[in-house]
């Protein structure tokens, strides 16, 4: 009978413990970004790495950037084309190409892209690090691990999101025009015209607000995962690392896609 | 903070372990200072996991550790981070940083925690890293180094901003006998040279016999032996003698009993390559 009963129970039982520890994690997760980010400025060596790191998550991301906001662009400039012919508002084509990349498409598109990029070698080199001690040699040495080894990539992260939503924004409208004028005919200067006059200030502040948040919550959950690798439950050693890495990146994914729902709901 | 130039290390009714697991319970002992201390035992009997509480990387599950006069238990985090300027660690495997140059790697506690300038900070590090025999691999990498030539710099950083305390954790697994004890005399000269409180973590009974004036022996979940090195050489306990004769446990091993595994078993016939044709 009691056995029965804990079998009944067990479902409930796991439930609640999933539920404890994902209230567990996320408050963890929270302060693991307060200190991040209250040692960004600790001292004037973190300048360095954060410079370091601006160009390992900025410059070097740029080439995968230029790439997907081009082909993005000349998809949606080929489908808003044949979407609006429909009507005959092909001459609004600009203004559809640029508000759905700016508002929605340039800066989640842009974060999932340097989340795979840069967000999983985040993780990966924490994991690491903490598989082979060196984080415990940081910390016996007196030197804040989440300091040396967060704050600079959050601080890199804040810098280098906003600019490569913008590029990527940019590339995205010429690849637009690539299609809509070059390849199919339309009216450069209307599909130009039309951006100008339709695209709003609270349009570009909202992309720019929702490619912050991506930064900090990208960076966060990437450095965490690996940060925390070695009290992993599914796995140990490199293998640990290697799900941290998966974990990482498919869970700042989903929070991307998350808080872009809420964002829009809130700033549009 | 370490108001001693070479502090005692006491270890009060301590038990250790991870989680509410204890690996250690019940031990009293003290490290003595300006001495070097090996802590000895078998693989799995918690000397790694002492270690880690004596470096304040994992609390005591009971009891208290001691250094000097201050209690790592009630030490404020200003006298946390004092203690740990002080302390110098050399972790099994060097711990060195990969995106660190070996100069960088043991320049980084001077950087971090002193006024000085580059040109001095320079020229520190290139004497630790002479001390042990590496200034001319200033400029290379982790990964370009053996693990002789790691575990070395991971010395030359424990060492760099002279502390009076130093830890090793097996400094001599893995390496050839004649590395091994060139190690150990580098830790001797150290001792010598520079009047610190030296622990040792090691499995190895040839670096015990050349290093230790103190030993700890730790197994079955208990301290087995805390005395001097001559003491634990004149043991008539029988555990301690067989491990320190190198004597194997009597037993009969079930895999010992077994029939060999029968080739024709094997997926892949291999007979003609090793001898069953």
């Amino acid at each position: 009978m009691i056995h029965g009963r804990r079998a009944q129970l067990s479902p409930i039982a796991h439930l609640g413990e999933a539920a404890l520890r994902f209230v567990g994690d996320t408050g963890a997760m929270f302060l693991f970004l307060l200190e991040a980010g209250a040692r960004i400025f600790s001292s004037l060596g973190q300048f360095r790495k954060m410079v370091r790191q601006t160009y390992f998550i900025g410059v070097k991301s740029l080439s995968v950037i230029t790439l997907i906001g081009l082909f993005t662009g000349m998809v949606i400039g080929l489908q808003m084309h044949y979407a609006l012919a429909k009507f005959g508002a092909e001459g609004f084509l600009g203004a559809a190409v640029a508000l759905s990349l700016v508002r929605e498409l340039g800066p989640v598109l842009t974060a999932i892209m340097i989340t795979g990029r840069a967000g999983s070698s985040m993780t990966a080199e924490i994991g690491v690090m903490r598989i082979s001690e060196q984080v415990d040699a940081l910390r016996v040495m007196d030197i804040n691990p989440i300091g040396y080894l967060v704050s600079p990539k959050l601080a890199a992260s804040i810098i280098c999101f906003p600019i490569l939503t913008a590029f990527f924004d940019l590339v995205g409208m010429a690849g637009g025009y690539l299609t809509g004028v070059l390849l199919l005919g339309g009216n450069g200067g209307t599909y130009t015209y039309r951006i100008q006059a339709y695209m709003k200030m609270s349009d570009v502040s909202g992309g720019f607000i929702k490619s912050l948040v991506f930064a900090v919550v990208v960076c966060t959950v990437c450095c965490f995962m690996g940060y925390y690798t070695h009290t992993r439950r599914d796995a140990v050693g490199p293998e640990a690392v290697s799900q941290a890495t998966t974990a990482g990146v498919v869970t700042s994914c989903i929070l991307i896609l998350l808080s872009d729902y809420i964002l829009t709901s809130l700033l549009f | 903070m370490v108001q001693d130039k070479t502090p005692d290390i006491r270890l009060e009714a301590l038990t250790i372990g991870y989680g509410k697991t204890a690996v250690v319970s019940d031990i009293d002992a003290t490290l003595p200072g300006g001495k070097i201390s090996v802590i000895l035992g078998g693989s799995g009997c918690g000397k790694s996991t002492l270690l880690k509480h004596i470096l304040m990387l994992q609390p005591a599950l009971a009891g208290r550790i001691l250094i000097g006069e201050h209690d790592l238990n009630t030490l404020d985090r200003r006298g946390m981070h004092c203690l740990r300027q002080r302390m110098g660690v050399l972790f099994q495997d060097g711990a060195l940083l990969g995106s660190l140059s070996l100069g960088d790697n043991v320049a980084l506690p001077l950087r971090e925690h002193t006024r000085l300038d580059e040109k001095t900070i320079r020229e520190r590090v290139l004497a630790k890293l002479a001390l042990v025999g590496l200034d001319e691999f200033h400029d290379y990498y982790p990964n370009e180094l053996s693990g002789g030539m790691r575990k070395r710099a991971g010395l030359a950083r424990g060492m760099v901003m002279d502390p009076p305390l130093l830890f090793c954790d097996e400094p001599t697994s893995g390496l050839d006998p004649v590395t091994a004890a060139e190690l150990d005399q580098l830790l001797l000269e150290l001792k010598r040279s520079f009047d610190m409180t030296m622990v040792v973590v090691s499995h190895d009974l040839d670096s015990m016999r050349t290093i230790a004036d103190h030993v700890l022996v730790l197994g079955d979940g208990r301290v087995l032996f805390d005395g001097k090195r001559e003491e634990l050489e004149a043991t008539t306990d029988e555990y301690l003698r067989r491990f320190l004769d190198r004597q194997a446990a009597v037993r009969t091993s079930p895999r010992l009993t077994m029939p060999a595994l029968d080739f024709k078993v094997m997926k892949r016939d291999c007979s003609k390559y090793l001898g069953e044709g």
